[in-house]
C-alpha cells in the first residue's frame, strides 16, 4: 500500500466533501504528482492516505459508481451496465436510478437527518429524492430535469451548468473536446463551489466525469508523449488540481476530503466484438444481415455477448425463445465458451486478448442474481470487449476511443485517516465514509470500512 | 385505463408448482400498472364456488368450468382474468380455450420428484401414503399443455423472474401496455441516452 505523510491520529469529523475523479488511475496520479503537475493535490495526499482500490466486474463506471453509492455487489444494486436486457426477453433497456435496488450512501445519510449535496453521480438519473440536492448524471435527458428538487435547476442554469462534454464532438476533434472540457469542469467548479459556499450539507459529493472522456479520447497520444496532446492533457489536469486547491482551502477541521476513482485506465490497443466470435464460432447466428441489435438473434443460437464481455446463454426457461438446457448443457457450454474464448488472439500480434472467465457465481450473490450474465470475460490490458453485432471483423482499432478501462489501478484517498488494510474494492467505499462520518453501517452491506 | 383488454390467464401446473406464487406477482404488475384484475385461484374456489365438489374426475371437471365461465364473464367486461387451478386434463383446457376470445396459457412446469421433495403443504406426502385419493400426479394423470403461451419452471428461475417472462409475453401479445411507456426516458430522450452511449463505445 502506498502511503503519503506521516503518521496520522484518526481525524473525527462530522462532514464529509467526497470529489470522485472518473477513471482517474492510482498509477497517473502518483506520476502526476511526482512530475510537479498537480501541486494541491499532492498537498491534499500528503494529509491522508492513499492506495490503489479494485473496481467491479464488469468494469464500467454504471456498475462501479453503482456498487460505490450502494456498499454492494451488483445481484444487489441491480445495475450490471450502461445497457440491459429486459427480463424475459432479448430486449435492451438502460438502467437507471429507477432500477437500482438497493439504497444510496446519500439516501441512507438523509435518513440519519444528514444533508446531502450529491452532483453527476452516473446512474443517479432520474433525481430520487434525498435530504438536499441531487443532481443527476450524465445520462440525464437536460438540466431542467437533472435536479432534486426541480427548482435547484434555475440555480444550475446561472451557473452555466453542463451535464457532460459532447463525445461526438471528441470523436471529431481533440481540439474542440479540450474547449468542452474545460468549460464543462469550469461550470461544474462553479457549481461545486457555490454549493459549498451557499448551502448547508454534512455530506458534499462532486463526480468529475470530465477525466474518463479525456482518457477514452487522449490518453494514448498522452502516453505516446504526442507533442500537443501530452501537455494538453496535462493542463486539464492543471484545471482539476486548481478547483481542488479551491475546494481544500475551504475545509475545516470538522471536514474530511475524500476523493476516489472508480477504475483505471490504459492505451486501447483492440476493440474485440465477442459477437462476431460467438458467430463465427457457431453459437449465436441473426434472423436479418444486417442485425441492429442481440434483439435479432436466431432463436437457435446458444450465446450472445452485451458490453463488456458480458456472455449469456439463450437458456431455455429464461430467454423468450432459449435453447439451452438448465443444468448440465449450460455448465457444458459455459465451459466450452470459456475454453474458446481463452484461445481468443489478436489477429495483429497473436496475443491472447482474454485472461480469464468468471462464472457469474463466483463473483454475483443477491436478489438479482438472474439479472446478470452467465460468463464474464476479462481482458488483458489493452483489449476493450465490446458487445456490437454488426461489425465486420473481429478487431478493430479506430483513432477516436483510444483508452480503455481497468479493473485494477482505481484509487481511494481519505484525509486524516490510515487505511487499515489494501486489496480492497469500491464495494468497500460507502461504510468507509459512514465510519468517517461516525455513522452506523446499515447491517448488511457487502463492502467493509478501511478506515 | 378506459380501454383495458380483457383476457382470461391461465395457470395449469401440478399442486406445488407456483401457480399461485406467480399469479399474484403478475396481478401486483397488473395492478400497479392501473389495470382491473381479478383472481380465481383453485384452492380459494373450492371453498366457495365450487364447495362441495370432489375430487373425481367429474367433479374436477366441472370446477374448471366453473373458474372458465366466471374467467369468460369478467374478461368480456374488460378485467384481466387470472385462473389458477391445476386443470390437470387437456381436454377441458380446450373447451375453455374455444369458448373465450383471449385466452393465455401459463404452464408452471415442475418435476414431480422437486415436488415431493417440496412439498410445501404437505400433500404429496398424504397421497404417496394413500390418505389423500385421485391426487394430481400421484393417482390421477396430469396432461401437460403441448402448446401453452409461456410455460415456467419454480424449479429453474426465481418466481420474479417467471412473473417477468409472463409479463413479457403479455406485452408481446397487445393485452396490457409496454412498459417502456413507464421508463425513465421519453422516445426522444432515449434516442438522444442511446445516440450518447454509441458516441462512448457503449451500444
Amino acid at each position: 500500500m502506498r502511503i503519503f505523510g506521516k503518521r496520522k491520529s484518526r481525524k473525527k469529523s462530522r462532514r464529509v466533501v467526497f470529489v470522485g475523479i472518473d477513471g482517474t488511475p492510482h498509477s497517473l496520479i502518483t506520476r502526476l504528482v511526482a512530475e510537479g503537475h498537480v501541486p494541491n493535490m499532492a498537498r491534499i495526499l500528503s494529509e491522508g492516505t492513499y492506495a490503489p482500490m479494485f473496481s467491479v466486474y464488469p468494469t464500467v463506471s454504471s456498475v462501479a459508481w453503482s456498487c460505490m453509492m450502494t456498499g454492494v455487489n451488483p445481484a444487489r444494486h441491480g445495475i450490471y451496465g450502461f445497457v440491459d436486457r429486459k427480463p424475459g426477453s432479448y430486449k435492451l433497456y438502460i438502467p437507471t436510478s429507477r432500477h437500482m435496488t438497493s439504497e444510496t450512501l446519500w439516501e441512507y445519510l438523509s435518513k440519519q437527518g444528514k444533508r446531502v449535496i450529491v452532483m453527476n453521480v452516473p446512474v443517479t438519473y432520474p433525481p430520487r429524492e434525498v435530504n438536499g440536492i441531487l443532481v443527476a448524471g450524465f445520462l440525464s435527458p437536460n438540466v431542467d430535469k437533472v435536479a432534486y428538487p426541480p427548482e435547484v435547476s434555475a440555480r444550475l442554469k446561472s451557473w452555466g451548468y453542463r451535464i457532460d462534454t459532447d463525445p461526438w464532438v471528441a470523436r471529431k476533434s481533440k481540439d474542440d473536446f479540450l474547449v468542452d472540457f474545460r468549460e464543462t469542469l469550469a461550470a461544474r467548479g462553479r457549481t461545486l463551489l457555490g454549493f459549498m459556499d451557499g448551502e448547508p450539507w454534512d455530506y458534499l459529493h462532486c463526480h468529475i466525469m470530465e477525466t474518463d472522456r479525456l482518457h477514452h479520447f487522449l490518453w494514448e497520444p498522452m502516453e505516446k508523449a504526442d507533442p500537443v496532446y501530452e501537455p494538453a492533457f496535462y493542463d486539464c489536469y492543471h484545471q482539476i488540481d486548481d478547483l481542488l486547491g479551491e475546494v481544500r482551502r475551504r475545509l475545516d477541521d470538522d471536514t474530511t476530503l475524500v476523493l476516489m476513482s472508480d477504475h483505471g485506465f490504459c492505451t486501447l490497443r483492440q476493440e474485440v466484438y465477442i459477437n462476431n466470435w460467438l458467430r463465427d464460432a457457431g453459437y449465436l447466428s441473426f434472423r436479418s444481415d444486417e442485425p441492429k441489435s442481440v434483439a435479432d438473434l436466431d432463436p437457435s443460437s446458444r450465446a450472445y455477448s452485451l458490453d463488456p464481455g458480458r456472455i449469456f446463454v439463450n437458456l431455455r426457461g429464461r430467454e423468450p425463445e432459449g435453447c439451452v438446457s438448465p443444468g448440465e448443457e449450460y455448465e457444458k457450454l459455459r465451459d466450452e465458451l470459456a475454453a474458446g474464448l481463452l484461445e481468443l488472439r489478436d489477429p495483429d500480434s497473436g496475443e491472447a486478448m482474454i485472461e480469464k472467465l468468471l462464472r457469474r457465481e463466483e463473483i454475483y450473490h443477491g436478489p438479482q442474481f438472474e439479472q446478470a450474465a452467465d460468463l464474464i470475460a476479462v481482458p488483458f490490458r489493452g483489449f476493450d470487449l465490446k458487445g456490437a453485432v454488426n461489425r465486420p471483423t473481429l478487431t478493430f482499432k479506430g483513432n477516436e476511443l483510444v483508452g480503455m478501462h481497468t479493473y485494477d489501478d482505481a484509487m481511494l484517498y481519505v484525509q486524516g485517516h490510515e487505511f487499515k488494510r489494501d486489496g480492497f474494492s469500491v464495494v468497500d467505499v460507502m461504510p468507509t465514509i459512514l465510519d468517517i462520518m461516525e455513522l452506523a453501517t446499515p447491517p448488511d452491506l457487502d463492502g467493509v470500512s478501511v478506515v | 385505463m378506459g380501454n383495458q383488454v380483457g383476457f382470461a390467464l391461465w395457470f395449469t401446473g401440478m399442486s406445488g408448482a407456483g401457480k399461485t406464487t406467480v399469479a399474484r406477482l403478475v396481478e401486483r404488475e397488473l395492478r400497479d400498472r392501473g389495470l382491473k384484475v381479478e383472481v380465481l385461484d383453485g384452492d380459494i374456489v373450492r371453498t366457495n364456488l365450487s364447495k362441495g365438489l370432489g375430487f373425481s374426475k367429474e367433479d374436477r371437471d366441472t370446477n374448471i368450468r366453473r373458474i372458465g365461465f366466471v374467467c369468460d364473464l369478467l374478461s368480456r367486461n374488460g378485467v384481466i382474468a387470472i385462473g389458477a387451478a391445476i386443470s390437470p386434463y387437456q381436454s377441458i383446457r380446450d373447451e375453455i380455450r374455444a369458448k373465450m376470445d383471449n385466452f393465455v396459457e401459463v404452464y408452471c412446469q415442475c418435476d414431480l420428484d422437486v415436488l415431493i421433495k417440496r412439498d410445501v403443504k404437505g400433500l404429496y406426502e398424504k397421497a404417496l401414503s394413500g390418505e389423500i385419493k385421485n391426487f394430481t400426479g400421484i393417482s390421477d394423470p396430469y396432461e401437460a399443455p403441448p402448446d401453452p403461451e409461456v410455460t415456467i419452471y419454480s424449479d429453474r428461475e426465481t418466481a420474479e423472474t417467471s412473473a417477468a417472462r409472463v409479463m413479457a409475453k403479455l406485452e408481446e401479445l397487445g393485452y396490457v401496455p409496454s412498459s417502456e411507456a413507464e421508463e425513465s426516458y421519453s422516445d426522444e430522450e432515449k434516442e438522444m441516452v442511446e445516440d450518447r452511449l454509441r458516441a462512448l463505445g457503449y451500444m
